[in-house]
């Protein structure tokens, strides 16, 4: 699997977990680090921006190091 | 609010109208008040000056009237003639308390010329035969007609009349003086007018001895050094303090001059002054007018209060207003945009953007719904995603 993939997975299970408004939450991370979250899948692969962009959009949105 | 929202700049620009509108009533104001309280400083010294005009004339009116019945009572002139001293007191001393009374406290008969001395004062019978050699004096014994005006004397700085006296054959025989003491004036016009007043004299016309002793005749305090270059001679006021003045007082022109401002704990006060001549001409003094503006300040003050405050709360309804509406009509539906565009993006393809009006933001919403729509059929196109998949992988 991916890093990337591994990441959306450790989203969804932050915003089960606190029980937050899912669209609202991946749209704002999506936004922030340009990709959309339902893209990602187990096979795509790990852009190195893309991760980075995606780590400041979660810290930013979550308040959650990835 | 974040300072570079446009909330805070329509904030930020309304309070600068706020503030430029209150800069300029207050601007207004004090230019107002400074216009008016000088006007009303120069209304007050040009009434004063008239007013003293008046009783000036009026008083020498009433001296030249109770001196001309004097002269034509044979009694009086017999005695005149006769230069019986105690004749004339016997016959004019009854008299001497009602004019008294009516302020004519100076009454003098004087000898003719060449000698021209004291013959009977009324006011101090003890006291004759000094010779006085005024302007008065000299102007009577060369005219041999009535002469008036104001005169610094040892008796204090009065308005007098003089005149001849002639026995059955017109040859002068005597003089008749009469005086009122020019402080008198002063409280007379306060009582007309309510402004105070202090009669002051130049000291280059007042003995020094002269001032000392009088003082302890009339029980008042020395005032000699309290001013370099004047005494204050006569006042309505306890305090000297309304009367400051620094310049000289013979610099004062015939149209009188206003002085700056005086504050006092929380009176306001316009003054001014104008010269007071006497018969020579010479400026001998000056009355000081002191009018308490505090009324028309407190009147002022009150007015722009009230500006202040029909110019505040409008432009703070407007403020309040015009931000209401702006979040009604503005910042709410373009919120409602961001959040809709966010869901979409974070996987929602249901939540619609509703367009709730025809105008300019309503035209932003009906064209975000269709963006919204062409995107989230691409996003549903499982083609376009394999087909992105599929490129990708190639």
């Amino acid at each position: 699997m991916s890093q990337l993939y591994d990441m959306k997975l450790l989203i969804e299970q932050k915003i089960k977990d606190d029980k937050l408004d899912a669209p609202q939450v991946k749209g704002k991370i999506g936004l922030r680090c340009g990709t959309v979250l339902a893209f990602i899948s187990p096979t795509t692969p790990d852009d190195p921006a893309k991760v980075a962009k995606l780590k400041t959009a979660v810290k930013e949105v979550l308040n959650l190091n990835l | 609010m974040q300072w570079n929202s446009i909330r805070f700049k329509l904030l930020a620009a309304l309070a600068v109208c706020l503030v430029l509108g209150i800069g300029g009533i207050l601007a207004v104001m004090h230019y107002s008040f400074e216009r008016n309280s000088q006007v009303l400083a120069a209304e007050s010294v040009s009434a004063a000056q008239r007013l003293f005009t008046i009783l000036e004339a009026r008083e020498i009116s009433k001296m030249t009237a109770v001196s001309e019945t004097l002269t034509m009572n044979p009694e009086v002139r017999d005695a005149l003639v006769a230069k019986d001293r105690n004749r004339l007191l016997e016959l004019t001393a009854p008299l001497y308390p009602k004019l008294k009374s009516e302020g004519i406290t100076n009454w003098m008969f004087h000898t003719p010329e060449p000698n021209m001395t004291v013959f009977l004062r009324l006011h101090n019978p003890a006291k004759f035969g000094d010779t006085l050699n005024r302007f008065f004096d000299q102007q009577v014994a060369r005219t041999h007609a009535i002469v008036s005006g104001n005169e610094l004397a040892k008796a204090g700085f009065a308005v007098r009349i003089i005149r001849p006296f002639y026995d059955t054959q017109g040859t002068v025989t005597g003089y008749v003086e009469m005086g009122e003491e020019l402080g008198q004036f002063i409280h007379t016009m306060k009582d007309q007018t309510g402004s105070d007043y202090g009669l002051l004299l130049n000291k280059k016309f007042v003995d020094r001895q002269f001032w000392a002793d009088s003082s302890k005749v009339w029980k008042r305090r020395d005032n000699w050094d309290d001013n370099p270059n004047f005494v204050v001679a006569d006042k309505t006021t306890p305090t000297d303090a309304i009367f400051r003045f620094q310049g000289d007082l013979a610099g004062v022109t015939d149209q009188g001059k206003v002085l700056e401002r005086f504050w006092s704990g929380d009176s306001v006060f316009v003054r001014g002054l104008f010269p007071v001549h006497d018969a020579a001409g010479h400026t001998v003094g000056a009355m000081f007018v002191v009018r308490d503006i505090s009324a028309f300040y407190l009147a002022m003050r009150r007015t722009q209060n009230i500006l202040v405050v029909l110019a505040v709360a409008p432009l703070a309804l407007g403020s309040l207003l015009v931000l209401t509406a702006l979040k009604r009509l503005v910042f709410r539906r373009l919120e409602r945009i961001i959040v809709v565009a966010t869901r979409v993006v974070g996987g929602d393809y249901h939540t619609e953007i509703q367009v709730s009006s025809d105008d300019e933001i309503g035209q932003f919403e009906r064209l975000f719904e269709q963006f919204r729509c062409v995107f989230v059929d691409l996003l549903t196109q499982p083609s376009a995603a394999q087909e992105k998949g599929t490129a990708a992988g190639r």
